[in-house]
């Protein structure tokens, strides 16, 4: 297995990277562990003391239960899995308040026992209050799993086959007209030939557009077992955490079936 | 009414942009230019901002009920 880094942005939320000599169990597998198995924070229990705003209690909770929060893995445990058995303690839960009186009510006037969980975007925008309306809840945060609830899940994570386009120039007739039925740019005609433009290579969405037009020479993805992941972090988690944290879920998974593997007789 | 949180196909967090957007586009930028900058992508993430109508300020002036 080979791994190489394409891009990270200045934030860290967002990654991408290419994973050589594996098979498409694997990537799904990671992908799938990325998404169902990373713990984040959330939003869950909302107690509502008042609200007179236009929006009834329960849309508001749902667009609270929306919200991203900044997690810190270290000092939280999933609900199911700590000590409390599930009733709710310090370890998995964190009660945030939020009381505003007028405008424009942001995630940012929710106030957090917890410095480091905290809304991630705070402009975000949650109710807008007239004179005289007023709101005034405590939520309660926990750490959960993308499986139960997609609020839960850390990012947008997707992969392809990496574009590997063979071209062979012995009859390729018209190489202008096989350029102009690439939706995406990828080839170019240079000093006669069709070459392929390196830069936007990775743009390719293997759509074969091509090879229908010049079918006996151009190839794509003879190999399958290249792949693009893209991670497009929410906010709660920078990719690379994302990444680590997975691989160590999917590595405790394996001992739990491996663990059952022994019992059996 | 209220723009939603998130994008309803992708999941991605959209309305923090949402309020720099109504700004920049009553200021007469083009929408395109708008979410490219704000680095909505997605045609999915981008409809949520095109298809969304403010009603908060009308839906106030009626009795909830």
């Amino acid at each position: 297995m080979e791994i190489i880094s394409l891009t990270q942005d200045k934030s860290k939320m967002n990654a991408s990277f290419i994973i050589k000599k594996i098979d498409p169990t694997i990537a799904n597998t990671l992908r799938r562990m990325i998404i169902e198995e990373v713990p984040t924070m959330a939003i869950e229990d909302v107690e509502i003391m008042k609200n007179n705003s236009v929006l009834y209690d329960e849309i508001i909770a749902h667009r609270l239960g929306l919200l991203p929060l900044t997690t810190d893995l270290k000092s939280y445990v999933v609900k199911s899995e700590c000590k409390c058995e599930g009733k709710g303690c310090a370890r998995c839960t964190l009660q945030m308040t939020l009381k505003s009186k007028n405008g424009m009510v942001y995630a940012s006037d929710f106030k957090s026992k917890d410095p480091k969980v905290v809304p991630a975007y705070p402009k975000t925008p949650i109710v807008k209050l007239l004179k005289g309306q007023e709101i005034e809840l405590v939520a309660t945060a926990e750490l959960g799993k993308g499986k139960d609830h997609i609020k839960w899940a850390p990012c947008m994570v997707w992969y392809k086959y990496k574009p590997i386009i063979n071209i062979t120039q012995a009859n390729i007739k018209d190489p202008e007209a096989v350029v102009k039925v690439c939706p995406k740019g990828v080839l170019e005609v240079r000093s006669g030939k069709l070459e392929i433009n390196q830069k936007k290579l990775m743009l390719c969405n293997l759509c074969a557009a091509c090879a229908d037009e010049a079918p006996n020479s151009i190839k794509l993805n003879e190999k399958d077992d290249e792949f693009v992941f893209y991670i497009e972090s929410f906010g709660q988690l920078k990719a690379k955490e994302i990444i680590v944290t997975a691989l160590d879920m999917l590595k405790k998974e394996l001992s739990v079936f491996e663990e059952a593997l022994n019992t059996m007789k | 009414m209220m723009i939603p949180v998130r994008c309803f196909s992708c999941g991605k967090p959209i309305a923090q942009h949402w309020e720099e957007y109504k700004e920049r586009a009553e200021n007469g930028e083009s929408r395109k230019e708008i979410l490219d900058s704000l680095g909505i992508t997605r045609f999915c993430c981008r409809a949520m901002f095109l298809g969304h109508v403010d009603l908060i300020d009308t839906a106030a002036k009626f009795k909830k009920f």
